[in-house]
């Protein structure tokens, strides 16, 4: 919707729809909420057990901005994020771009990759709880390979996926080795490697909140801050992280991949933009 | 032809480990941190006999893990087609849930179980919960998508050789949308079983893979805890060669939704 010159009217009707979509997307959250007070303040469910939404809400604002504890929790948690996923990103696009170009290398490890995608990531973190010890490195490692499988593994699907024409002319144009790769498959694959990004931070992100709670000297974190709230049974703390942590995962796949995503393929013209 | 597609993996493998018991056995490695693979296939096979004229211990923690993740599965994948024809054949429905879906899909079991330990405490319902609600997702979204993508011209049509609009969901929606439904519960099956074994971590109070992997690292016994890996490869990969692609070939394949 970038590229093209529109009329101003129709500059009007996409600011109309933009509002539309807001409030379409707000309204079964507006809905479940009023619902979901009336109900604690009607007193048919205890509110010790679930608390009401002004509850939640008005935690949210004391730990956010009044005490400002969330963003030291947030702060942390990104710190391990960026360090894990920068690594899985190079690491995933390197290691997927020499299976996808060297056959041997292929049917060498990609059986092996198989059977390691299958463990769940988390599964990991005992394992480097053992040999990384219980702080930070645990939890990076965690988020370091719950993403580098998906982006290794599409990859290696995107750049197998080049047509074999497309690699011929390439060819016959003189094109060799890295120039055929950076200038060729790395743009004819790059849907498949976005793809492959995206579900990453989904994955690293999970794996972040996970590896936070097992790691016992990990104090910071918004999965620690669940975690510790179970201590002292506090419920309105636990839907706060929950809120956060699902906001969060929405927004870093909604503002960093799709910026990616229309900053690379969708001006390329290799989707229809959304 | 087959057979030699293996051969590479297997030898790096074998070399892989050969190599890793050499450097366990030559003290470059801390064989109580990083085990060996002598002495994980030794703790699996202690964990298996320990008390076997009883029960195996061992096969006890995979039932029990196995029993968590069929039952929440059920529940998942039978709610998470419920509410995704309803979300793909009805706009308001859609325009509900979608939002609410796409928001709580990012969140992790194992962030939920907390909550829902201190509602239901330790044990199979706080397991069962979290691991339905980890599977209900993404097939109530495939669901959703498979059915909005059905073609309104085949609706139609049938609707115009006296088919009821109820009776075509039967007939018309659930045929053409059977191969993202599938795609949708392979997913959901897969995420369902991460869960479990995530959620066991912090909620199971005796039994299962999870807990026993949990409880071999807050103990330091690095060979149970590489074992449960292992375990977790091998009872996935049963899994999912043998019950989803037995399912699909007995659904989707046999309907001719999808090429085998």
């Amino acid at each position: 919707m970038t590229t093209t010159p529109r009329l101003p009217e129709k500059t009007e009707r996409r600011w109309l729809r933009a509002v539309a979509a807001v409030f379409w997307f707000l309204l079964p959250f507006l809905l479940v909420g009023a619902v979901w007070e009336l109900t604690i303040r009607a007193g048919w469910v205890s509110s010790a057990s679930l608390p009401a939404p002004s509850t939640i809400l008005r935690k949210a604002w004391d730990l956010s901005v009044r005490e400002g504890v969330l963003w030291e929790h947030l702060g942390r948690s990104f710190y391990r994020l960026s360090i894990g996923y920068a690594l899985a990103m190079g690491s995933g696009l390197l290691f997927g771009s020499l299976l996808a170009m060297n056959r041997a290398l292929r049917e060498m490890f990609s059986p092996i990759l198989s059977l390691l995608i299958s463990v769940p990531t988390i599964a990991w973190v005992p394992v480097f709880l053992i040999t990384m010890g219980l702080g930070d490195s645990t939890v990076i490692a965690a988020v370091f390979l719950g993403g580098f499988f998906a982006i290794t593994y599409n990859t290696i699907r995107g750049i197998e996926m080049v047509e074999p024409s497309t690699i011929r002319a390439a060819r016959t144009m003189g094109a060799r080795g890295a120039r055929l790769f950076v200038s060729v498959l790395l743009p004819a694959s790059s849907v498949s490697v976005l793809t492959g990004l995206r579900l990453g931070i989904g994955y690293s992100w999970r794996a972040l909140v996970g590896g936070e709670m097992l790691s016992a000297m990990v104090r910071w974190g918004i999965g620690k801050m669940i975690y510790q709230a179970r201590f002292w049974n506090d419920v309105v703390a636990m839907f706060v992280g929950l809120l956060v942590i699902g906001l969060t995962g929405f927004l870093l796949d909604r503002l960093l991949i799709r910026q990616l995503e229309r900053a690379t393929i969708e001006r390329w013209g290799m989707v229809s933009e959304r | 032809m087959r057979g030699r597609r293996w051969i590479l993996p297997i030898l790096l493998v074998a070399g892989f480990l050969g190599l890793w018991e050499l450097a366990a056995h030559l003290g470059w490695l801390n064989p109580s941190l990083m085990s060996s693979p002598s002495r994980i296939a030794d703790a699996l096979w202690k964990t298996h006999v320990r008390r076997l004229p009883e029960r195996s211990i061992l096969l006890t923690h995979i039932g029990v893990s196995l029993q968590r993740v069929f039952l929440a599965g059920m529940i998942g994948t039978g709610s998470g087609v419920l509410i995704g024809i309803l979300m793909g054949t009805s706009r308001v429905v859609y325009r509900l849930f979608d939002p609410i879906v796409t928001l709580l899909m990012p969140i992790p079991g194992i962030a939920q179980a907390p909550l829902f330990i201190v509602w239901l405490g330790f044990g199979d319902p706080t397991i069962i919960t979290v691991g339905a609600i980890a599977s209900f997702f993404p097939i109530a979204f495939n669901t959703a998508a498979g059915v909005r993508s059905v073609d309104g011209q085949l609706v139609r049509a049938a609707r115009l050789m006296g088919v009821s609009p109820a009776g075509c969901l039967p007939r018309v929606y659930l045929p053409s949308a059977a191969g993202h439904i599938m795609a949708g519960v392979k997913l959901g099956w897969a995420r369902c079983w991460r869960t479990v074994i995530a959620v066991e971590f912090v909620a199971a109070a005796s039994w299962g893979l999870g807990y026993m992997i949990w409880d071999a690292s807050e103990y330091i016994r690095s060979g149970v805890v590489f074992g449960g890996i292992l375990l977790l490869m091998l009872v996935y990969f049963a899994m999912e060669r043998v019950v989803l692609e037995g399912v699909e070939r007995l659904t989707v394949r046999r309907w001719g939704m999808i090429q085998s």
